[in-house]
């Protein structure tokens, strides 16, 4: 009976302590200048977030967009601040797709703000980040690729263009005799209670247009699902519920 | 006659024929017109604003005569070559255009009312009725509304269009127009460089990475292609280009054969074209001088190679020319500027919007990033805003003397709109939107080729800027760079040495 109420006040402390946490918000971006590469931050309830540096196409961050407010969504990180704000790690941000002139802050570059170390500089380079990641083990028997998506959108990033392509590749390689694509759309619960729910249609769109990409790129028995309601959102991990998952069966 | 020496000097690097050329070019004529019969040399050079330009044809000497290329395939006169005129770097200059006509009095099938006219209803022997042609080097594109897929059927449509303005009548014409019997709208552009086609042919990839989509295939082989070739990427290959051109352009009744059409893409294929002198600099291709520059560099180096800021730039190191004389040290500094020169790149769609963010803390080489052309090595089309209000090139306030058409497009409410615009945008060209239906495309036209500048202005895809400086001095407004004096001559250097 002790133990059993231990562990809950243990668990609800937990997930207290997880939810004190996170940070779900929407407002307008910041972008600040720095001696090197630009950092991307945003203003919560009085308080400056860090979000990330300007990076290349092929980083898991892709920075937010003046002209347009962003749903954040990340998890306060130990350490000092970064840019001036307080870490988010990890962090996910969505752009907000319609247009939004009054998000039009760029900060000049200030003596002490400085942005951790920039993997590449200006211009073109033939070294993408991808380059320098550990090789993955190689895939065997039935696998399943999860594209993720960012809120109420259907593009497709860098890192799920890649995750399509590799797909792609081992269902050519196994003769696969299923390749079942499924399509979801989430719920974001926001730290101020408030919940956005993407948009209906989605979860199709989002699933045709990958079985679309794999059969382009010659995959044959794809099948296509959909769940038709939104994800519900926890306000921990919502940004992972936003997804396509293509499960590669031999 | 300073001009004249300097450029027989640049012709003694570049081979014996062009010596000739050079000495000879005052009295031959340079337009080459259809079907006239002549053989064209492996290597020649041809007068421009800023020295001579270089054409390499790496197969050897042309024998014309009977050429596809250079024989009338269709019912107006036209060949490929009206529009690819090697003095012109395989396109056509407006000075050129202006000079042709008043050879011809208008006669030239360049000027054909079909296209080389504002619009064909107007009196066709008024040069007022060339207006755009001969002031921008514009043809008429007349492209069918809504955009149709491969087998006939209409593609979806994201938003709707308007005319707001139609200074040439033909958008609002009953006959031609967007409310005609079979609707059609007018964009007005320069002819690209039907020249060093390996690199726009380059870098093709299955998935577009910057719209998530398929790639269009090669309808031979069922392979991805580049989407690099036209403005709007609206033709898959070399071949079914050309045989849009030849059906289109030259109006003809029946498709080419396919002999016809291996031979036009042979040709172009082969086909280099670079910047060779300078009128103060010389000769820019010699030995020990900067790798990347003359057409046989064009001719030697791979394709598809994405430049690197520090160990490969886009048109090669300039080293050797740093703190030589006071133009090789101009073009170096300029090759500086445009591949490390940081500035503010903001609110261009199909850049900032693929996740790298807005604004980017880049230089010119972030979009014009593939080796020994500049274009963007992955499908190129991109809204820098100089088709659309308010960034566009033509006047920010109403003037009567707006030359081009302005079209409306409002976005319906389940599409994305356009990035940074929003759902209403005013634009002179809807750029490869007229192509996918998309809104999120308004605006966007392909990247050209930086090479042979000088023998081919005006400038961008509509022909608004008349010299390289009206085309920094854009980019330094647009994205408020703050370019000093010294920096613009550096960068037009440069860019005229390509």
């Amino acid at each position: 009976m002790r133990i059993a109420l231990a562990f809950s006040l243990g668990l609800l402390l937990t997930t207290a302590l997880a939810t004190a946490q996170q940070r779900s918000f929407v407002s307008c971006p910041i972008v600040r200048d720095t001696k090197t590469v630009p950092c991307f931050l945003a203003e919560y309830e009085g308080e400056l977030y860090y979000l990330g540096i300007q990076q290349d196409i092929t980083s898991d961050f892709h920075p937010p967009q003046l002209k347009h407010e962003v749903l954040v969504e990340g998890r306060v990180a130990p350490g000092p601040r970064i840019c001036g704000g307080i870490p988010l790690q990890p962090v996910s941000v969505s752009v907000i797709k319609e247009v939004n002139l009054a998000c039009d802050t760029l900060l000049p570059p200030e003596p002490g703000i400085d942005a951790p170390a920039a993997p590449r500089g200006a211009g073109p380079s033939s070294r993408p980040l991808d380059i320098e990641r550990a090789p993955s083990a190689p895939l065997t028997g039935a696998h399943e690729f999860t594209l993720l998506y960012s809120f109420n959108d259907d593009y497709l990033q860098y890192a799920a263009n890649s995750a399509v392509n590799q797909a792609a590749a081992y269902a050519r390689k196994i003769g696969a005799s299923k390749v079942k694509v499924s399509g979801y759309r989430a719920t974001s619960v926001l730290s101020n209670g408030n919940r956005l729910v993407e948009k209906t249609g989605l979860a199709e769109k989002r699933a045709q247009n990958i079985a679309t990409l794999l059969r382009g790129l010659g995959v044959s028995n794809v099948a296509v699902d959909w769940k038709q309601d939104a994800e519900p959102g926890d306000g921990q991990a919502d940004a992972s519920h936003r997804r396509v998952t293509i499960l590669v069966t031999p | 006659m300073r001009k004249k020496l300097l450029i027989a000097a640049a012709f003694t690097i570049f081979g014996i024929t062009l010596t000739v050329s050079a000495q000879y070019q005052g009295a031959r004529s340079l337009w080459v017109e259809p079907a006239s019969n002549q053989v064209l040399p492996d290597r020649d050079a041809f007068d421009d604003v800023d020295g001579s330009i270089g054409v390499v044809n790496a197969s050897g000497n042309i024998d014309t005569e009977g050429h596809p290329f250079f024989t009338p395939l269709g019912t107006n006169g036209r060949a490929c070559i009206s529009c690819h005129q090697p003095a012109w770097g395989m396109s056509v200059s407006s000075t050129g255009l202006l000079e042709r006509w008043r050879a011809t009095s208008g006669k030239d099938p360049v000027f054909a009312a079909f296209d080389g006219s504002n619009c064909p209803n107007l009196p066709q022997d008024q040069e007022s009725s060339h207006s755009l042609l001969l002031k921008r080097g514009l043809f008429r594109i007349p492209l069918q509304w809504p955009p149709r897929n491969a087998d006939g059927s209409k593609k979806p449509v994201e938003f709707s269009i308007e005319v707001v303005r139609d200074p040439t009548g033909c958008n609002t014409s009953s006959e031609y127009g967007l409310k005609s019997a079979d609707p059609v709208i007018s964009v007005y552009r320069r002819p690209r460089m039907a020249a060093n086609l390996k690199y726009v042919l380059s870098g093709a990839q299955p998935i577009i990475l910057k719209t998530g989509t398929l790639a269009d295939l090669d309808p031979d082989t069922g392979k991805p292609v580049s989407m690099n070739l036209m403005t709007d990427a609206r033709e898959p290959t070399l071949k079914t280009q050309a045989i849009d051109a030849i059906m289109g352009h030259e109006q003809a009744k029946a498709a080419p054969s396919r002999e016809k059409i291996e031979r036009i893409i042979e040709f172009e294929s082969q086909v280099y074209v670079a910047q060779v002198a300078h009128v103060f600099g010389g000769a820019l291709a010699v030995p020990g001088g900067p790798p990347g520059l003359g057409p046989l560099a064009m001719q030697d180096h791979k394709a598809g190679v994405l430049g690197d800021n520090d160990r490969d730039p886009v048109f090669g190191t300039f080293a050797a020319w740093r703190g030589n004389d006071y133009y090789r040290s101009s073009v170096a500094r300029g090759e500086d500027i445009f591949m490390h020169r940081q500035f503010w790149l903001r609110d261009a769609a199909h850049i900032n919007s693929i996740g790298l963010g807005n604004p980017l803390k880049r230089t010119c080489s972030t979009c014009h990033n593939a080796q020994m052309t500049g274009q963007d090595l992955s499908a190129g089309w991109v809204d820098v805003g100089t088709t659309t209000f308010p960034t566009w090139t033509e006047p920010a306030t109403w003037a009567d003397s707006s030359e081009l058409p302005v079209f409306k497009i409002t976005c319906s409410r389940d599409a994305d709109p356009h990035p940074y615009l929003g759902r209403v945008v005013y634009t002179t060209d809807p750029g490869r939107a007229l192509i996918s239906g998309r809104c999120v495309d308004v605006g966007s036209i392909v990247m050209q080729q930086l090479r042979g500048l000088s023998a081919r202005a005006p400038y961008f895809a509509n022909g608004s800027a008349t010299t390289l400086r009206e085309v920094v001095d854009y980019y330094d407004r647009r994205f408020d760079i703050k370019f000093t004096d010294q920096e613009k001559e550096d960068l037009i250097n440069f860019l005229a040495a390509l």
